[in-house]
């Protein structure tokens, strides 16, 4: 089987990036500790496209974490800014990227509804 | 709320203490030194010889510095006081600074036993007027000379770091400092208190990410002489509009808020002390409000909330794809998903207001480059109007919470759980449909429909646009409108009945255009009638309605920036002198508040207290009140943008006598505006 952390960069360069993305130039580069050390990931999104490379780059901004984390937050079930807040994860350089991350994963979190489903379910004040 | 709170802030960092100086946070005391929504004093009080000291007078120079002079005992026996303690308090460069002197009045030396009683409870802001355990671990440390305070839960760490310029015996809860003082002679000592937001490897989250470093005094001081240079000049005859306006001037200058994503632009933050975040609706209105003033406030606001789009489906956050965020926040209980603003996006008004915020954001400035970048965000944002926003199906904006736990009932701006009622005070099932929600969406795809043909060479979206604009506003019509009575329904219910209560919310119709002309009249009467208006402004429930209480916040006390949207939606109907009544009653209120116009205040009728009460609100200044003052004088100038030029059309009631608006900005470059209350040649 597949590393999910790998196959996670890997859609993320083939699938491009959606409107949200689009506006955002730059690399993020990710450090990812895990048991047999670290792995680096750098991100480089121009003009709507993403590249994945694992050779060292300048970032403009560098998100720490360690691999079990990583795919929590690749799974949707931990949000990237909560995490930064709680130091589960680690950012330094450009903030604005911490946000971007909210977009990457952007996995819905496991039990979620849509608004017309949630609508005429009962009747919440009864 | 205590009132004789004083307070220094920069931002999201503020210290509020007693008029002493000193802070005692108590449930029933919400004080302390404030950063990062995070409280990181909650004991700071001074004795000299043991003795409480009283103030004799606080001078308050700006928003970030304070000097408090004290003398120490009781009020009763401090007559002949032989020394005196000045507190000279700021937030510079972060942090909070505060310099002691003791001052010896005696003519020969004297002992002085300074002590400084210091503690942290850490804790979260949305939690400081209620009783709460802490999660994690509070620790104290004695250091350097100085006192390191914390908090740790798990990976999360707050501390406040105490250093001090003389030399103290310090404590575990507190410093002590022993000195003889000449006679006539003075002592000082400079305290430095610095909040930390730390990572595991012991640095400041801060100060890994790019950011300008906070502003010294200095630098504030400066900016916001600049500030108040760059601002149009207004002078008119009635004082109360100059002070009122002067005022606004300073407290929307305070309101600026630089997001950690944007740390170069500043935004308006919704109101001091307590929500310096980043908030969608106060920030999208107060922008809307301010652009004759400072139109690159909603240059901020729109990239910022347009960054912070909602993405995903998430009921803990009530997030769609499109949605405009209501709120973010820094503190534990959203690190830990105890509280949802991380962001959380539950409010159904905001995501049209964006929209409608960049079309005239555009028109004052000519600023298409602008347009044209947040083209996609705009274009999500009318869809969600659809595409989430409607979520009967049946063509109308309704809200209905999916995080029941902690998101708000009500989410439009009247969002206490019983703003939103009939007439004989039952309240309606979720999910609502309420009238303003319809207005704002009518609004947004008219202007998006603008941008659409002018900006995205985009006909074909324009013509859809404006297509379903027509139909929404012929379907709302036929629904809301309640014949017999002769207003708007303030919302539909579940089942799509009238919720048939007298309100405020139908004025902003008048703003969003949406009102037929036939009926716009009926709409006047209603507003500036007796059951609504109350003598200084438009209540929010009339009087009569069954849950009708001139102090409850959405349910009958008046609200400035209501009456400023009201305001403005008569003028652009044509009723020039309802608006000027309008702006006379609500300027005449902001006089009793020596200019600072109120975020409310209570709906009881002018002749039976002769002066405005005061409603007990937690925030001053607020974004949305400081707002008003702007919109309020638009609407007496008749200010729209017109092309490349700005059109003049003065109302202005006698009371006014002459006004001038001078160095107006805008794609026309700079205009001078002179309006009379006078010369009423056409008798309005």
């Amino acid at each position: 089987m597949s590393d999910p952390i790998t196959v996670f960069f890997e859609r993320l360069a083939a699938g491009g990036c959606g409107r949200l993305l689009r506006k955002t130039g730059g690399t993020v580069r990710f450090e990812l500790t895990g048991d047999d050390g670290l792995d680096l990931w750098h991100l480089t999104i121009a003009e709507g496209r993403v590249e994945v490379s694992r050779e060292a780059r300048d970032a403009d901004a560098v998100i720490h974490t360690d691999r079990a984390f990583f795919l929590r937050m690749v799974r949707g079930e931990a949000k990237p800014l909560t995490a930064w807040l709680r130091n589960d994860i680690i950012a330094e350089g450009q903030f604005r990227f911490v946000v971007l991350l909210e977009r990457l994963f952007a996995a819905p979190p496991p039990v979620t509804r849509q608004p017309r489903a949630v609508a005429g379910d009962g009747r919440e004040r009864a | 709320m205590k009132s004789n709170l004083v307070r220094v802030l920069d931002g999201n960092i503020f210290v509020l203490s007693e008029n002493n100086g000193d802070i005692e946070a108590a449930v029933a005391n919400v004080c302390g030194f404030f950063d990062f929504d995070t409280r990181f004093l909650s004991l700071w009080r001074l004795r000299l010889n043991g003795d409480r000291l009283n103030p004799l007078s606080i001078a308050e120079r700006d928003y970030f510095t304070l000097r408090f002079f004290l003398v120490p005992g009781e009020p009763t026996h401090y007559v002949d006081a032989k020394a005196s303690v000045i507190r000279e308090r700021s937030i510079t460069g972060g942090v909070f600074e505060e310099r002691l002197t003791v001052l010896n009045h005696d003519r020969g030396p004297v002992d002085f036993t300074v002590r400084l009683d210091v503690a942290s409870d850490f804790s979260p802001i949305s939690l400081v007027g209620a009783e709460r355990e802490p999660v994690g671990q509070l620790y104290r440390r004695v250091e350097d000379g100085g006192l390191r305070l914390g908090y740790r839960r798990e990976k999360f760490q707050r501390e406040t770091v105490i250093s001090t310029s003389e030399p103290a015996a310090v404590d575990e809860d507190g410093l002590t400092y022993t000195v003889q003082v000449e006679g006539n002679g003075e002592w000082t000592t400079t305290l430095r208190v610095r909040a930390l937001v730390l990572r595991p490897d012991g640095r400041d989250v801060r100060e890994q990410l790019d950011r300008r470093p906070r502003r010294t005094t200095a630098e504030q001081r400066e900016d916001l002489a600049d500030w108040l240079a760059r601002a149009p000049q207004l002078s008119c005859d009635w004082d109360a509009v100059t002070t009122t306006y002067q005022r606004s001037l300073v407290d929307l200058a305070a309101l600026r808020y630089s997001p950690l994503t944007l740390p170069d632009e500043t935004m308006p933050a919704a109101g001091l002390p307590w929500v310096a975040t980043i908030t969608g609706r106060d920030s999208i209105l107060t922008s809307f409000q301010a652009l004759p003033i400072a139109s690159e406030l909603a240059v901020a606001t729109l990239r910022m909330l347009g960054i912070d789009q909602g993405a995903v489906l998430d009921d803990f956050r009530d997030e769609e794809p499109g949605k405009i965020l209501r709120e973010f926040r820094y503190s534990e209980m959203v690190a830990f998903e105890e509280r949802p603003e991380s962001p959380y996006y539950g409010s159904a008004d905001v995501t049209p207001l964006y929209v409608v915020l960049l079309d005239e954001y555009e028109r004052w400035t000519g600023d298409a480059a602008l347009v044209r970048e947040l083209e996609e965000e705009a274009r999500a944002a009318l869809n969600w109007i659809d595409q989430y926003g409607d979520i009967l199906g049946d063509g109308y904006v309704r809200y209905r919470r999916r995080n029941t736990r902690t998101g708000p009932e009500n989410q439009g701006w009247k969002d206490s759980p019983a703003a939103i009622c009939y007439a004989d005070g039952r309240l309606p099932e979720p999910p609502r449909a309420t009238c303003e929600l319809q207005g704002y969406a009518y609004d947004a795809k008219l202007r998006g429909a603008r941008l659409a043909r002018e900006f995205w060479g985009d006909p074909a979206y324009g013509e859809r646009l404006e297509r379903e604009a027509a139909a929404l506003r012929e379907r709302f019509e036929r629904d809301f409108w309640i014949a017999d009575r002769g207003y708007y329904a303030l919302a539909l219910d579940a089942d799509g009945r009238q919720v048939d209560a007298l309100a405020s919310n139908m004025g902003h119709l008048l703003w969003s255009g949406i009102v037929d002309e036939s009926r716009a009249a009926q709409v006047a009467a209603h507003l500036l009638g007796p059951r609504l208006f109350s003598g200084w402004g438009v209540r929010t429930l009339a009087e009569g309605q069954a849950r009708y209480n001139p102090l409850g916040s959405h349910v009958g006390a008046v609200w400035p920036f209501d009456n400023a949207l009201i305001a403005w939606g008569l003028r652009q109907y044509g009723f020039a002198e309802e608006a000027g009544r309008i702006a006379e009653g609500i300027i005449d209120a902001a006089r009793h508040f020596h200019g600072r116009m109120p975020e409310a205040f209570a709906g009881y009728p002018r002749e039976l207290t002769r002066y405005p009460v005061r409603y007990p609100t937690a925030n001053s200044p607020q974004a949305l009140a400081t707002g008003a003052t702007f919109l309020l004088l638009r609407a007496l100038l008749g200010l729209d943008p017109a092309g490349e030029h700005l059109m003049m059309v003065p109302r202005v009631p006698a009371r006014f006598g002459r006004v001038e608006l001078l160095d107006v900005r805008g794609r026309w470059g700079q205009i001078d505006v002179i309006g009379s209350g006078l010369a009423r040649l056409d008798g309005g």
